[in-house]
């Protein structure tokens, strides 16, 4: 209905005939899809700052372009500080960084639209256009709104470049949740580190963990650094061991061992024995969170006891056949779809497949890697010298290792 | 018994598991042993960051590159001029500008590693579209300005080694386009810095042309004033090549993308300060050689490259042209490619477009529109024939000093912005040390204008 650019340099009456200067507009981001205008500041005869609520609008009309309101008198004044806490239209969200999930890009918000809903006046869409530079500059002489330049409200997520913005409680639509990880990471990309450290934030915790394991190392510990000790334990209890291993071995040594012995004693052990490898040996890029079953089980007997730990790891297709579940040796290994297919009553080392290929913790890591992608299999098993599982490296983890850094990178760089 | 290497994944896993092979002898790190849950553990995984001198040197990077970048064409011209026309006098103003030059770049770094944002898109968050559009232009006529002196440096440098310059100079914008969109630039942008390396020959060349260096002292430490509108010209000119608007944009765009977060930026201001002492020694030891090798003997005036090379000649003789050239394809060609892509990288930042150089067109119209155009126009004014090089060299660099205070406000405003930079906000020290440049350039800038004012109403100041 109107653009946030004209409303801007509207008049402000009120029924005594007297005027004053619209400033700004206040939002509800709390508020649903299209959050809607709570209150209007502006600049009274004096020069003083003072508020409205905006229930106090009585009319607003576009062709003599002005606000009615009932009474300029009455309203408290405000301060630059006062200000500063609510979420202003044209300082906050005019010209600031956006996320466009329409368009799975990021994009400032270079005008807005407003729109009568009912009783409220909410926002309704941003322009990203560059008709609305022409309309800002002009005042509004040119610059046509463009409907197809105009992107729903509801599809934006409004970013503040702040992480502490998220634990103050304000409000945010989290529809980016709903993108797969590697979107968000791929969206997190076209971001400023706190901007995308805020978005991370915001995220539930699987959802954070998915996205940060997708992140290029260097922008995975800008963001990490970033988090509350809280969520960052969180999110280190649910990220994936290697991953989380590498992580944690680029953070600061106070900081590692901080975290290392505030995690639950199960997983820093895991992380502590990945942590021992040398980054380039097989050690270092392989996951000890591995799914393995006694030889002597029954297929049904494993399918009972496997229930629950096929729930947590990544990595689920293969199960490794052990002798037992102290010494670890393996025996073979079987993939889950031949567990639930196979006769319930046979053993697991009548069924496994005893052809293993493996590979040594601390030979070369590229090497493994190679051997991994054209074995063609998910993942090869790491075996120590006495035959005992130590892991697997993951298909995923050796093309990471092999993958030029370039490549796997999405970020735009310019001058590095 | 086989070999494992040999049997493994052969034969069935209980056949394998009694061999015990020797291990391949594997040379480890000790890593570092750390105290967790109260026992002692050796981890060799963690990816430390280096120590003592390579620590350093991954540090030096974007602060010195960027500022090494401001001796090209233009700062190369700029530098000889004040050398030739007024010898050691104006050494004190690289020694002022040194502390000011290292005072913004510091600013800038900062304000990238607080922010995390580029600082044309600063200014459209805090200030609006109008005052970015407005920080927009003064970019774009002050880069557009030092591209077109870059393209006119290529086409100077090669026909110091005897090509024309209406081939060289089209040339160059082929190749400088097809690198930077093609994506070999990378590999390209290590072989142009390795050519810039020839102007280390100028530090030798300052010390073997026996300069007075008893004048060389009395022109860093006691200012001379001179009422002579070339003189304050040439000043202005310094201050623009020295403290270009370019370098800062460069110098906070590339911390971004280095990825130094706020809580790590400590370290990181050495870089700035190194590279701002670094490249003002440099820019200095080109005023001592033109000053001792040409104002001594009296040519007062450079009016081409190759009067410039002749500083050179006490270092290499007779190949001070072709080396001089090299250098100067070098400088030029770096600085005509980042040039415009610093330039359209930050201004597709302000307006919001998708930038960089791994984008498709559909995606990055805007970003790609504008380093195609920065580089045609730029090599097309470059070919207007006889252009006074020198001249438009120098002129271009006493534009960016005129367009300087304006980023420079900018720059001091969004640095003193609490809840923009927190902790890394500007101390009081840092704040009166940008004030005084400030206000220097500012009062430069009027005063020249003044004088020139001046001598257009026909107001003869020089003699």
């Amino acid at each position: 209905m109107v653009m946030f650019s004209q409303l801007r340099r509207f008049n402000l009456i009120d029924g005594h005939g007297r005027r004053a200067k619209l400033m700004d507009l206040a939002i509800a981001l709390l508020d649903g899809d299209y959050p809607p205008v709570t209150r209007l500041f502006f600049l009274d005869q004096k020069n003083k700052k003072r508020s409205l609520q905006w229930s106090q609008v009585k009319k607003l009309d576009l062709k003599s372009r002005s606000i009615t309101v009932r009474d300029l008198e009455s309203a408290p004044s405000e301060s630059t500080d006062s200000m500063a806490k609510e979420v202003l239209l044209g300082d906050d969200v005019l010209d600031a960084l956006v996320l466009d999930l329409q368009n799975r890009r990021a994009t400032r918000a270079n005008d807005l639209w407003l729109e009568q809903d009912g009783n409220e006046f909410v926002l309704r869409a941003a322009d990203t256009s560059f008709g609305a530079f022409l309309r800002r500059l002009t005042r509004g002489r040119y610059g046509h709104v463009a409907r197809s330049a105009l992107y729903d409200w509801k599809y934006i997520e409004f970013l503040r470049g702040d992480p502490d913005a998220v634990r103050n409680g304000e409000g945010y639509h989290l529809r980016v949740a709903r993108l797969p990880p590697g979107e968000i990471a791929r969206l997190t990309d076209m971001l400023p580190y706190l901007h995308a450290s805020e978005l991370i934030t915001l995220l539930p915790d699987d959802k954070a963990v998915d996205t940060l394991e997708v992140l290029s190392p260097q922008r995975q510990l800008q963001v990490f650094e970033e988090l509350e000790e809280d969520q960052a334990i969180a999110i280190l209890i649910l990220m994936a061991p290697d991953i989380a291993a590498d992580l944690l071995g680029r953070l600061p040594t106070k900081l590692m061992r901080q975290y290392l012995n505030k995690l639950p004693e199960t997983q820093s052990e895991r992380l502590i024995e990945l942590l021992g490898y040398p980054e380039d040996a097989v050690g270092g890029i392989m996951t000890n969170d591995v799914i393995f079953a006694r030889a002597s089980l029954t297929v049904a007997e494993a399918l009972e006891t496997l229930r629950e730990p096929l729930k947590k790891p990544d990595f689920v297709f293969i199960i490794y056949v052990v002798d037992n579940l102290k010494a670890r040796r393996v025996r073979g290994s079987i993939s889950l779809r031949n567990l639930i297919t196979a006769d319930a009553e046979l053993r697991l080392e009548e069924v496994m497949d005893p052809y293993l290929s493996t590979l040594n913790p601390l030979s070369s890591a590229s090497e493994a890697a190679y051997r991994v992608i054209d074995s063609h299999v998910a993942a090869l098993p790491v075996v120590n010298d006495d035959g005992r599982l130590l892991g697997i490296v993951t298909v995923d983890a050796a093309i990471a290792q092999v993958a030029p850094a370039n490549w796997r990178s999405q970020a735009p760089r310019v001058f590095s | 018994m086989k070999k494992r290497g040999t049997v493994e994944g052969l034969e069935p896993m209980h056949a394998v598991e009694e061999n015990n092979l020797p291990l391949k002898p594997r040379t480890m790190g000790s890593g570092l042993r750390v105290n967790l849950r109260g026992r002692s553990v050796q981890l060799r995984g963690l990816r430390r960051p280096p120590t003592g001198i390579l620590r350093w040197l991954a540090i030096l990077g974007p602060g010195l590159i960027a500022t090494s970048a401001g001796n090209d064409a233009g700062g190369i011209a700029t530098y000889s001029q004040a050398g030739a026309k007024f010898g050691y006098d104006l050494i004190w103003v690289m020694v002022i500008l040194t502390v000011s030059f290292a005072v913004v770049q510091e600013m800038c770094a900062r304000l990238g590693a607080a922010t995390g944002r580029g600082l044309l898109d600063l200014i459209r968050e805090r200030f609006g579209i109008a005052w970015a559009l407005f920080a927009v232009s003064v970019v774009l006529i002050a880069n557009g300005g030092v591209t077109v002196s870059e393209f006119v440096g290529i086409g100077a440098a090669m026909e110091l080694m005897g090509v024309s310059k209406y081939i060289a100079i089209p040339l160059g914008a082929l190749l400088i386009w097809y690198l930077v969109i093609f994506g070999t630039y990378g590999k390209v942008e290590k072989i142009l810095l390795l050519m810039t390396l020839v102007f280390f020959a100028y530090p030798v060349a300052a010390f073997m042309a026996r300069p007075d260096w008893g004048e060389v002292a009395r022109g860093a430490f006691v200012p001379t004033f001179r009422a002579d509108p070339a003189y304050i010209f040439i000043i202005v000119g310094l201050l623009g090549t020295t403290i270009t608007p370019y370098i800062q944009i460069f110098q906070q765009s590339s911390l971004v993308e280095k990825g130094v977060a706020r809580r790590h930026y400590g370290p990181e201001r050495i870089d700035a300060y190194v590279g701002a002492i670094f490249s003002n020694l440099m820019s200095v030891s080109m005023i001592i050689a033109t000053a001792a090798t040409l104002y001594v003997v009296g040519q007062r005036d450079i009016s081409s490259a190759a009067d410039a090379a002749r500083a050179l000649e006490p270092v290499v003789g007779s190949a001070a042209k072709i080396l001089f050239g090299i250098g100067l394809l070098g400088a030029t060609l770096l600085a005509g490619a980042v040039l415009p892509l610093a330039t359209a990288y930050a201004v597709s930042e302000a307006i919001g477009a998708p930038k960089g150089v791994n984008l498709d067109f559909r995606r990055g119209k805007v970003f790609f529109s504008l380093f195609t155009a920065l580089i045609v126009v730029g090599a097309t004014l470059a070919l207007i024939p006889n252009v006074p090089v020198m001249q438009l060299l120098v002129g271009v660099q006493v534009l960016n000093g005129i367009l300087l205070p304006i980023i420079l406000v900018f720059i001091l405003l969004l640095i003193n912005d609490k809840r923009l930079t927190g902790d890394l906000k500007n101390t009081r020290r840092n704040n009166v040390l940008a004030v005084s440049t400030l206000i220097l350039i500012t009062t430069a800038v009027v005063v020249m204008l003044g004088t020139q004012l001046l001598e257009l109403f026909g107001v003869q100041l020089s003699q």
